[in-house]
């Protein structure tokens, strides 16, 4: 007989509320102990939001000084333990994936009452990660249901620096590269206040894929959407509008952080460097081990798991090896 | 400043501090990369017969502190990729080309083919199972009789040095040193990882993509160094033929590195610390060895290579 450890197998006197708790606790003991996670914790998924077809948000419960302490851009190894059918043999795509944090609802129940839709269940710290449905691994990731096993190795990497008082930021994102940008939105707001002007460019392939744009909407000062077919937005890549954003600013005081395929950031960049604008770019590669072990994810000659993913524009932009179409 | 200068077959080292086969060693830019530290020379991830992708993840974790496991399923590029890389750049380090393959004479193909493209000296990665019915429950580098026949294969066919590199999951580790060397294997390489498993409890199942795995790290040091001082203990009661040995397994200080020299190791190499801080790593250690040896008066390090064999001497 085969024994599972999914939660929706154990019998009514389970708890998930107190597996989710105890599953927090660890994840906590680890985190004071290393400063991150360095072996993958599991912890049941409490919620998927469904963002658009085939894009969703996985929310698992974290303590609340992983999130305070994550930074936008920084990256999470992310697994589903049993595949879809229960599985864990090698032949199963369930492998171990880098995604950064898309969302976290910090619980803020004993600072401030207004911030009650940032809450979590019971009022707990929960990150969210998005996902797409890209081939067969984050395919795997997508059919996950409330109860399933969800386990997160990290944070790694570089991040995105919080801009100055007084700048203008500007955040093009391709597909679910809008996972960091939200993030630094949200911090950059969050530290800055009303004295920071955010512009945000959102390019997708086509509508069913549009995400995140009404969270991007209650942050940034302005928000386009563009899709490859005109199903949705502006038709044409986020380089269209990004050119007319760039021409009412100041070059000096205007920063660009992007992520998302590189033939899309690419060109991005390169705006940037037209201009004089400095730019920041979060790379999506496929981080095998993510602790510089495997040597399987060099830009030039930097390990993208550990130097970056966030590098600068400016030094992307003489590498050989940056800009083409990298598949997960 | 002492002497760090290391001299053995095919390995002229300015320092004794080599990149471990595995860590980060796959690709042209990220052997390069790891020339341009302090370290004194080069392994490359263990190459063979053909292109292999690196198994599901994860593949590798810090479990603990101070342990390692990884099961990256030996990703690499494949011989003929490989050597074509090989031929195409010079690395600013001397390099031991790892490989492996299925049976002996896949070995030998690799060790020709490498030879070829300018490789100086090869590594024969034993920790892999034999393909020919029989044998397939043990790897190659737990049966003294196939080690004798790999290494022979190999030093049929090439005229670049040959070490051997064994792993500690043996009974006896001088045994198979020994049918190494009495093969004509110029050196021996070891330890490589010790085979391991972990569980994680609330998930009911191992944590590594692969299941199984193998562990590394500053846990394993005091392993590596009791089957250094066997195999290099042998060697001086004349039971082995003496060679040149490369000592690894957690090593992340130049204390540690002082450590296995004085237990016979001709040099070293080092893996997990990688993991831990980089290629940062050999800089910090060769100071720290550096500066241990001035302040022990050490001049070079053959005057402090195997000292501390000659308490164990009478044991077995
Ligand atoms: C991620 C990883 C990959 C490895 N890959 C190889 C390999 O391809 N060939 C090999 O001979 N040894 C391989 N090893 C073993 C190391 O070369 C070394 O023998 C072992 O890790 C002990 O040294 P350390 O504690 O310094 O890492 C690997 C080790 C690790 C951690
Ligand atoms: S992901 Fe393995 S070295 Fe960067």
């Amino acid at each position: 007989m085969k024994k599972h450890t999914h939660t929706k197998e154990r019998d009514k006197h389970f708890n998930l509320n107190a597996l989710v708790e105890a599953c927090c606790e660890r994840m906590e003991k680890e985190y004071q102990q290393h400063n991150r996670l360095p072996t993958p914790i599991p912890s049941p998924i409490i919620e998927i939001t469904k963002e658009s077809n085939g894009v969703s948000t996985i929310w698992i419960q974290v303590p609340t000084i992983l999130a305070t302490d994550y930074k936008p851009g920084q990256y999470f190894m992310c697994w589903n333990p049993y595949d879809s059918e229960g599985g864990m043999s090698k032949k199963n795509y369930n492998s171990e994936k880098p995604y950064s944090v898309g969302d976290i609802r910090v619980d803020r129940s004993g600072i401030d009452e207004e911030t009650a839709p940032d809450q979590g269940l019971d009022g707990s710290t929960m990150m969210g990660f998005t996902i797409k449905n890209l081939g067969r691994q984050s395919g795997e990731l997508i059919k996950m249901e409330k109860g399933d096993w969800f386990a997160i190795r990290g944070p790694f990497g570089t991040n995105f620096q919080t801009p100055n008082f007084g700048e203008t930021l500007i955040l093009v994102s391709g597909g679910i590269g809008s996972t960091p940008m939200h993030m630094a939105a949200k911090e950059a707001r969050n530290k800055l206040g009303d004295k920071l002007t955010i512009h945000s460019i959102m390019g997708f392939q086509t509508s069913d894929d549009v995400h995140y744009h009404d969270k991007m909407g209650e942050i940034c000062d302005s928000v386009t959407v563009t899709t490859d077919d005109g199903s949705f937005g502006l038709q044409g890549y986020p380089t269209i509008p990004l050119r007319e954003i760039i021409s009412n600013c100041e070059p000096s005081n205007t920063k660009l952080f992007t992520c998302g395929p590189e033939p899309m950031m690419k060109p991005v960049l390169e705006i940037c460097e037209e201009n004089g604008i400095e730019s920041y770019a979060a790379m999506e590669r496929y981080l095998p081990c993510s602790v510089a072990a495997c040597g399987l994810c060099m830009v030039g000659d930097r390990l993208t798991c550990r130097q970056g993913p966030v590098m600068e524009g400016s030094w992307l932009l003489e590498q050989d090896d940056f800009g083409s179409p990298h598949y997960h | 400043m002492a002497q760090l200068t290391v001299h053995a077959p095919g390995l002229d080292l300015p320092n004794p501090l080599m990149l471990a086969s595995g860590l980060q060693g796959g690709s042209v830019s990220a052997l390069e990369r790891v020339a341009k530290s302090r370290c004194g020379g080069l392994v490359s991830k263990s190459i063979g017969p053909s292109p292999r992708e690196i198994y599901p993840g994860p593949v590798c974790v810090e479990a603990m502190n101070g342990v390692i496991l990884n099961a990256m399923g030996l990703p690499n590029p494949g011989v003929d990729a490989f050597s074509k890389m090989l031929a195409n750049n010079e690395f600013a380090k001397p390099m031991l080309v790892s490989i492996f393959g299925p049976d002996s004479e896949s070995f030998s193909n690799i060790a020709i083919k490498m030879e070829k493209s300018g490789a100086t000296a090869l590594e024969l990665n034993l920790s892999c199972p034999h393909s020919k019915p029989g044998s397939t429950a043990l790897i190659v580098g737990q049966q003294p009789n196939l080690i004798h026949e790999y290494v022979s294969a190999v030093k049929d066919v090439v005229n670049i040095p040959v070490y051997a590199k064994l792993t500690p999951n043996t009974a006896s580790i001088a045994i198979e040193a020994g049918a190494a060397l009495n093969a004509g294997a110029d050196g021996i390489s070891l330890i490589n990882t010790v085979s391991a498993l972990e569980i994680d409890p609330f998930a009911g199942r191992p944590i590594i993509g692969n299941l199984l795995c193998g562990m590394s790290g500053p846990t394993i040091r005091p392993i590596a160094q009791r089957k250094i001082a066997e195999v290099a203990l042998a060697m001086r009661r004349g039971d082995i033929p003496v060679a040149p040995i490369l000592g690894m397994g957690g090593i992340t200080t130049g204390l540690d590195v002082a450590r296995f020299i004085m237990l016979g190791a001709t040099a070293v190499q080092i893996g997990s610390a990688l993991i831990y801080d980089d290629i940062d790593v050999f800089e910090t250690i060769e100071k720290e060895l550096n500066d241990f040896m001035d302040v022990q008066g050490f001049r070079d390090l053959e005057s402090m290579r195997g000292i501390a064999l000659d308490s164990l001497e009478g044991l077995n």
